[in-house]
């Protein structure tokens, strides 16, 4: 019999693994109903945790790492806003580009900064912050309230997210944008700062996604440490046909499926344990193109996402 | 003084022209500066990049070699590109394909068609990957960004296990597939280099078919309406669903090519790291080459000796490696804005096209 001790420990593992895909899928949600498609959420997440990490392990203060991360985050989304907002190009082929840009900016500059065979690491990381008394509550308090800053931030950023969206002048102004942006123009709103905003605070909270990952997860910076968790949130924001619950919803299902995949690893035992705990690594990968398969045929998103669009 | 080319080119060709150019231009000037910040002169690292990749036939066999997987994935890509599919899983379908054409080779043995067979099912390896995320973009509406990327994953996590246990070579100590038979072996065409067989494959029966099937054919002609616009190529009674379709599986096709071909003619055993990236690699040179296949082998070759004399620049100036990710990195980019930036040039007047 499994004890209630590991499956809290599950289930408090689970949204922890989910706050990088909260974070990432509610800002990519405020860019897609601005009618902006930013495919280059990876590139921006990997940027956050580079300049997260090197915030972090330069000064030896983490939350000047997770400071930096933001602004990584913020600074590679402006780049992809010039490309789209202000020039006007494939927001495809501008977000790929991003990604591109990322990996190589990231590579090149991470050997500059270490010496071939160093291995730099951090030695603390942003560990659970209990909240007083609520943490106190027998299992709830475990789950939800013995937790990183990334999952409060995420979990609280949902409703400010939909209020945002659905309930302000601002949301109304982005969501008119999003699907008709030319209409939009003629109605006086100003579709590129609309669209700037939005993608500023995408940077904030994709660069506060990829900080976590250096700063709160794993204590270490590797090239591949995003591994397509930007393109699941972009996922995620399909699934959740861009509503911020949905997103939280579809964000927790990924999270929890990545630390199932851990998870189970660690209970087999015999000689096939190895070979199955290595197999289980492709487990998130595919059951988000299986969901997206069951659950992203022919959706409908905002009517101008990913459409280029110029006054003239 | 007006310049007048030799070549009596389109003008269409002439600003693609312009734009690789402006492309290169701004990508090396960029690396130039970034050069000079950390201590290198920038034309003596221009220098070794350029002998590292050329110095001597050892070295140009090499960079050929270098080029064969990026221009078989690159062609592929643009076949994809040309009808706006982004397929950015060619890193996945070449492993799919590797991976496939190993386990053919092996199993089959020394038989006088083992290669033949190998290079076909790394073909059909390729395709049926891409498959999946071609139905899904074709049938169901699904964004392929997606679906590729995230099958790059999956391939390359199914690889890693299929290597450490189900095919793990007996005879090593390390996660890899036994070597192949000799017989599925490309043969060294130029004595004491690594230069193989592939090569040919490359560009003198991939780059002539797929210059054959974009520019002298109605499916080529399919490809660049369904690009252009797909709305109005429907109403032109163009299937718009099969041609993404066939754009994409085609693609996938080149890229498992691609995988067996390197396995074949370099590495003798599939390995997790088999790819240095040639999948990415593919997109930025299809980009570059501005999806004509012409474009695309010499975007190859220049990326090729870009990979090969970085490394040589690294050791010779003591700088990083990865400098080839770098110019990758800031090229795509210009790549992107060359089109916005040859329109302010010639709206100043310093171009007349």
């Amino acid at each position: 019999m499994i004890e209630w001790a590991l499956i809290i420990g599950f289930i408090a593992a689970g949204i922890r693994t989910s706050a990088p895909l909260m974070l990432a899928s509610l800002g990519e949600t405020i860019v897609e109903r601005g009618g902006i498609l930013n495919l280059g959420i990876e590139g921006a997440m990997l940027i956050g945790a580079f300049t997260g990490f090197m915030g972090a392990f330069l000064t030896g203060n983490l939350w000047i790492g997770l400071l930096m991360a933001i602004l990584g985050g913020i600074l590679t989304v402006l780049v992809f806003g010039i490309l789209v907002v202000r020039i006007n190009l494939d927001q495809v082929v501008s977000g790929l580009a991003i990604n591109l840009l990322a990996a190589g900016l990231c590579l090149y500059f991470f050997r500059l900064a270490f010496s071939q065979g160093a291995f730099p690491y951090l030695s603390e990381l942003i560990g659970p912050y209990p909240i007083p008394l609520l943490s106190q509550i027998p299992v709830i308090g475990d789950v939800l309230f013995n937790q990183t800053i990334f999952v409060y931030v995420g979990i609280i950023a949902v409703p400010i997210t939909y209020y945002l969206i659905f309930k302000t002048s601002y949301g109304l102004k982005l969501r008119s944008v999003g699907e008709d942006p030319l209409v939009a123009a003629y109605l006086g709103i100003d579709v590129s700062r609309i669209r700037y905003t939005a993608l500023i605070l995408e940077g904030i909270l994709v660069g506060m996604a990829g900080g976590l990952l250096c700063l709160s997860m794993f204590n270490v910076f590797d090239t591949r440490i995003v591994a397509a968790r930007g393109f699941v949130a972009v996922s995620i924001v399909i699934l959740g046909r861009w509503n911020p619950v949905g997103a939280l919803a579809g964000s927790l299902l990924f999270g929890f499926t990545e630390a199932l995949s851990l998870w189970i690893g660690t209970f087999l035992i015999g000689p096939a344990s190895a070979s199955i705990s290595q197999l289980l690594s492709l487990l998130p990968y595919l059951v988000t193109l299986i969901a997206l398969l069951i659950g992203g045929r022919r959706v409908r998103g905002p009517a101008a996402l990913g459409s280029p669009f110029s006054k003239e | 003084m007006e310049l007048k080319l030799p070549l009596s080119l389109s003008k269409g060709t002439i600003r693609s022209l312009y734009k690789a150019g402006i492309s290169i231009g701004f990508a090396l000037l960029l690396t130039s500066i970034l050069f000079l910040l950390t201590g290198a002169n920038p034309f003596l690292a221009f220098y070794y990049i350029f002998a590292g990749a050329f110095g001597n036939i050892s070295l140009a066999a090499e960079t050929l070699v270098r080029t064969t997987p990026i221009l078989l994935v690159s062609l592929g890509l643009a076949i994809s590109f040309r009808c706006k599919v982004w397929n950015i899983g060619a890193e996945g379908q070449l492993y799919m394909g590797a991976m496939l054409g190993t386990i053919t080779a092996v199993a089959l043995g020394n038989t006088p068609l083992t290669l033949i067979i190998s290079l076909f099912v790394s073909i059909v390896g390729g395709l049926l990957w891409a498959s999946v995320p071609a139905f899904m973009r074709a049938r169901l509406g699904i964004n392929e960004v997606i679906t590729t990327f995230l099958m790059n994953y999956v391939s390359i996590y199914l690889i890693q296990w299929l290597l450490a246990f189900p095919f793990r070579s007996p005879d090593t100590l390390f996660p890899e597939s036994a070597q192949i038979p000799s017989s599925a072996v490309l043969p060294v065409l130029v004595p004491y280099t690594r230069l193989h067989l592939g090569v040919v494959i490359a560009l003198f029966v991939a780059l002539p078919l797929v210059h054959f099937l974009m520019m002298r054919t109605t499916f080529g002609y399919k490809l660049k309406a369904v690009g252009e616009n797909p709305e109005a190529a429907k109403y032109g009674g163009i299937n718009v669903g099969r041609t993404m379709l066939l754009a994409l599986i085609i693609s996938g096709a080149l890229a498992g090519l691609a995988g067996f071909v390197e396995v074949s003619g370099i590495q003798f055993r599939m390995r997790p790291s088999l790819s240095p990236g040639y999948g990415y690699t593919g997109i930025v040179v299809a980009l570059l080459g501005q999806n004509n296949p012409l474009g695309v082998a010499l975007a190859s070759i220049f990326l090729a000796a870009i990979f090969n004399g970085s490394t040589t620049m690294s050791r010779a100036l003591n700088q990083p490696q990865g400098v080839v990710d770098f110019i990758q990195g800031v090229l795509v980019i210009f790549v992107l804005a060359s089109e916005y930036i040859l329109r302010y040039l010639e709206k100043k007047g310093v171009v007349k096209i």
